[in-house]
């Protein structure tokens, strides 16, 4: 079936089955940011936002997603304050988490500009990092949060 | 709730998906971050195409032990090729250290899971489909689950023999003891142990478990095969291409220089991505089916692939009334499950590491590496050593209980000092246990309380004997390339690399270039493990560095060794070149209702000698730390009749941020001129033990790992 939403801004149309998941049509679009890993929902590796919500890209159905704005990493373009903050903590290794977790860490910041530590841990609890970065993660959440210049309500 | 918009600097509202850019800690131009982990640009050997390849999917027995009776795949729809037992039956067999492995299952399947035919298809969904129509009919033999089932008298044999490898991962001398299930025994004879006990004031003995644990790496097992005519091509995730290179050889019947391994950066491994896993399956369909073939193994699947040694330990451990060290016993059973893989190395370290890092005129050492009926062991961040710290150090605790000393006190009264015979007859030399300790101590206040606080300090091999040699070459354009084997795995090794090569030619680090280790353009490597290479390969820079100024500046090559090794009947001879030093401490909450354990501050204190790249150095001890919580509290792979009951990442819990300690702290001790030392997984051996030890000071007195809740109840009700 043919499913039109807009991906990082841009309108998409693509041909879907009808039991497709999200992961498998933007793996197929290029977008391999968004990883399948558990394959369940649990790790939280295929994070993608969608109307700003994050959603789990290996439940996801693609057709769900006509008529609805996705945004994958690739869409921050290198150019957001929560990738600046992971860079500038060394908030990865292997880094195939890491897609998943600056766009869940960025739904968190939405929510709660001033997270404490234990709301950032919290908030990630659904995100696994197998590197066990999440020390040096925690330290980039708050970092990106305290640019207020650059968060706004 | 409505979502927060971010605005730039102008104000205007822009859409999600960008915001304002700063410039600090932007890494590339226009202040726009480049880290390609970063921005989703990072590659992996899950994302290898060549056109026109096909996908793999492999068809596994559901029993444990079982007769391989028929096997059909005349059913898989055209356009289909699938892989079985009379396509590979001519094939040599593989295995690093016992060549124990075919590349399908040929008569009998030794373990749930075990690959006894495979197909390739279009699509993966096709070559799942394809799989399920592959029919094979077994007939059940008696199996054995158990590691001390599987050492007894009449067990049933998973192996009928036991034929040595001559591979280079084949480093010591194995012996196997021919009509039993046991691939490898290694032993330490020092002193007179019998002696020793008899004059003991004080003699602890106990069994101690640790679990089969899953590592997890978060992009799973992944390659892509193809042939060149007689040349076989390889890119996958694996920590060690030259030991893989060797064993596609032998099972192709190729020589090395027909098989080329190509090891793109990997997304974690901790040991899995080691030797061979499913290449031989794919270059084996690739060559039937006349195209490339790519496999990526199903999550699921990780578990019947690779795990961690579960072992047994029994150990009995005397001391004079004042807390001096007289002799120690321990009797090491390495499950490696059905194949042995590195499972004899594994067992060997367990033995080497079982003493610990004290002084102790008289030890004994059994360890066994052993076959059971169930998915095989490996490699496994600190592999071996995390089993007999978690048992070494509990059993100092109890000790120290017994001759009603501080645990502290007893460990600084017995450590290894500079200069020191180790029970190997080797000498100790840049020897920091004490240090470590007492950084450790201090951190979590020991001496203003030791309730529910534990300790915990261990000496840990470096893989010797071993090689590293690297070439650098220089560009046309003021640059420089290193041709090297070492392979990226989130550790930071290029990093480092990249910096120690960029210091040594005196240029900016953008200025040296680390493409993919490719085994048909680089100089061989052991392999990436053990936490070697930032220590061995950044010495073999130097070399090479050195030899590139003395030759034009063009090219240069440098190579070292570290030469070394154990007998393995005595257990005499260098165990390794240099020791991974290491203490942690934890203070922890145990809820007696429930059982569960609250680990409130861990801290780590590690010998790192010269650190080269310090936010690889911290994250390599917060990771190690943080898989050792997991490890202590509620990793295990849970069995049940062969099968593996918990194989996904929900039944099977890895640590997440709700788990993290209260707080969670380490330090690098340094000395100036220091050799380096590697850090890759130093920082977790130490802590399941402390972890063990803070629930033991409150009257848990665990001798098995991990310790659940249902374990930790079960400790207290023995309680006196």
């Amino acid at each position: 079936m043919r499913v039109r939403f807009e991906l990082n801004g841009e309108p998409v149309e693509v041909e879907a089955r009808a039991d497709e998941v999200l992961t498998e049509t933007l793996g197929r679009l290029g977008f391999a940011g968004v990883r399948e890993t558990c394959g369940i929902g649990v790790c939280g590796a295929c994070t993608v936002l969608v109307d700003g919500e994050t959603a789990s890209g290996c439940l996801f159905l693609a057709p769900l997603a006509a008529g609805r704005a996705v945004t994958t990493v690739e869409g921050l373009g290198g150019d957001d304050p929560v990738q600046r903050a992971f860079v500038e903590t060394h908030a990865f290794q292997c880094g195939y988490c890491t897609p998943g977790m600056v766009l869940a860490a960025r739904r968190l910041l939405e929510e709660n500009l001033r997270p404490s530590e234990e709301e950032v841990r919290l908030g990630l609890a659904g995100n696994l990092c197998r590197c066990g970065c999440y020390v040096k993660i925690v330290e980039a959440v708050l970092l990106a949060a305290g640019r207020e210049e650059q968060w706004t309500s | 709730m409505r979502s927060r918009r971010f605005r730039d600097r102008a104000g205007r509202d822009r859409k999600a998906g960008r915001c304002s850019a700063r410039r600090d800690g932007s890494d590339g131009d226009g202040g726009r971050v480049t880290d390609p982990r970063v921005t989703g640009a990072a590659r992996y050997a899950i994302d290898s195409e060549l056109p026109g390849m096909l996908h793999a999917r492999i068809v596994r027995s559901p029993y444990p032990h079982a007769r391989v009776v028929r096997v059909d795949a005349s059913s898989i729809p055209p356009g289909t090729v699938a892989l079985v037992p009379d396509d590979v039956r001519e094939l040599g067999r593989y295995g690093v250290q016992i060549r124990d492995q075919t590349v399908l299952a040929l008569d009998r399947a030794l373990h749930v899971g075990d690959p006894v035919a495979a197909v390739a298809a279009p699509t993966a969904r096709d070559a799942e489909e394809a799989a399920a129509l592959v029919e094979v009919d077994y007939e059940e033999l008696p199996a054995v689950a158990d590691v001390l089932e599987a050492v007894a008298p009449g067990a049933p044999l998973v192996h009928d023999e036991h034929v040595l490898s001559s591979g280079g991962a084949a480093y010591f001398g194995l012996r196997p003891q021919p009509g039993t299930n046991v691939c490898h025994r290694f032993r330490i004879r020092h002193g007179d142990v019998d002696a020793g006990f008899a004059e003991a004031d004080v003699v602890v003995q106990d069994v101690f478990r640790t679990a089969g644990a899953q590592h997890a790496h978060m992009e799973p097992h992944a390659c892509l095969a193809s042939w060149e005519g007689e040349t076989l091509h390889v890119r996958t995730g694996t920590q060690t291409p030259f030991n893989l290179r060797e064993e596609l050889a032998q099972v192709f019947g190729l020589e090395q220089e027909r098989v080329r391994v190509v090891a793109p950066p990997m997304g974690g491994s901790f040991g899995a991505k080691t030797f061979l896993r499913a290449e031989a399956i794919a270059a084996a369909l690739a060559r039937k089916a006349g195209r490339p073939v790519k496999l990526v193994i199903p999550r699921s699947e990780e578990w019947l692939t690779l795990n961690r040694h579960p072992a047994v330990i029994e150990l009995a451990i005397g001391a004079r009334a004042d807390g001096v060290l007289l002799a120690k016993r321990v009797a090491c059973y390495a499950d490696t499950g059905a194949y042995a893989d590195c499972g004899p190395g594994v067992a060997q370290k367990m033995g080497f590491a079982a003493p610990g890092p004290y002084r102790i005129p008289n030890v004994a050492v059994d360890a066994y590496c052993v076959y059971t009926n169930t998915p095989p062991n490996g490699a496994f961040r600190g592999y071996g050593q995390m089993q007999s710290t978690w048992a070494s150090e509990r059993a100092m605790d109890m000790l120290a209980d017994r001759l009603g000393l501080d645990p502290l006190e007893l460990r600084l009264r017995n450590l290894l000092r500079d200069g020191d015979r180790y029970c190997t007859g080797e000498t100790m030399h840049d020897v920091h246990f004490a240090e470590c300790l007492e950084a450790a101590a201090e951190a979590i206040g020991w001496r203003d309380g030791r309730r529910g606080k534990g300790l915990a300090v261990m000496l840990k091999g470096m893989q010797t004997p071993s090689r590293a040699s690297v070439a650098i070459e220089a560009g046309t354009d003021g640059g420089y390339v290193l041709r090297c084997a070492t392979t990226e795995m989130g550790q930071g090794a290029r990093a480092a690399l990249t910096r120690l090569a960029a210091e040594l030619l005196e240029v900016e680090p953008a200025r040296v270039r680390f493409p993919d280790p490719d085994t048909g353009l680089v100089p061989y490597d052991t392999r990436t493990t053990s936490s070697r290479s930032t220590y061995m390969m950044g010495r073999a820079l130097a070399e090479a560095v050195r030899d590139l100024r003395a030759n034009g500046g063009r090219r240069g090559y440098g190579e070292i060794a570290n030469p070394g090794g154990l007998d393995p009947d005595t257990g005499q001879g260098v165990a390794s070149t240099h020791w991974h030093q290491g203490a942690a401490a934890a203070e922890v909450r145990v809820d007696e209702e429930t059982g569960k354990v609250e680990v409130v501050r861990l801290h780590a204190a590690i010998y790192a000698g010269r650190v080269v790249d310090r936010a690889s150095a911290e994250l390599q001890n917060e990771g190690s730390m943080i898989m050792g919580l997991g490890t202590a509290l509620f990793e295990e792979v849970v069995l049940a009749d062969g099968a593996v009951a918990n194989a996904n990442l929900s039944d099977y819990a890895v640590p997440s941020f709700a788990d993290l300690p209260g707080r969670l702290t380490h330090e690098l001790l340094e000395r100036d001129g220091a050799e380096i030392h590697g850090l890759g997984e130093t920082a977790l051996p130490p802590v399941p033990p402390a972890i063990g030890n803070a629930a033991g000071s409150l009257g848990v007195r665990a001798t098995e790992l991990p310790l659940t809740p249902e374990r930790v109840l079960a400790a207290l009700e023995e309680r006196p």
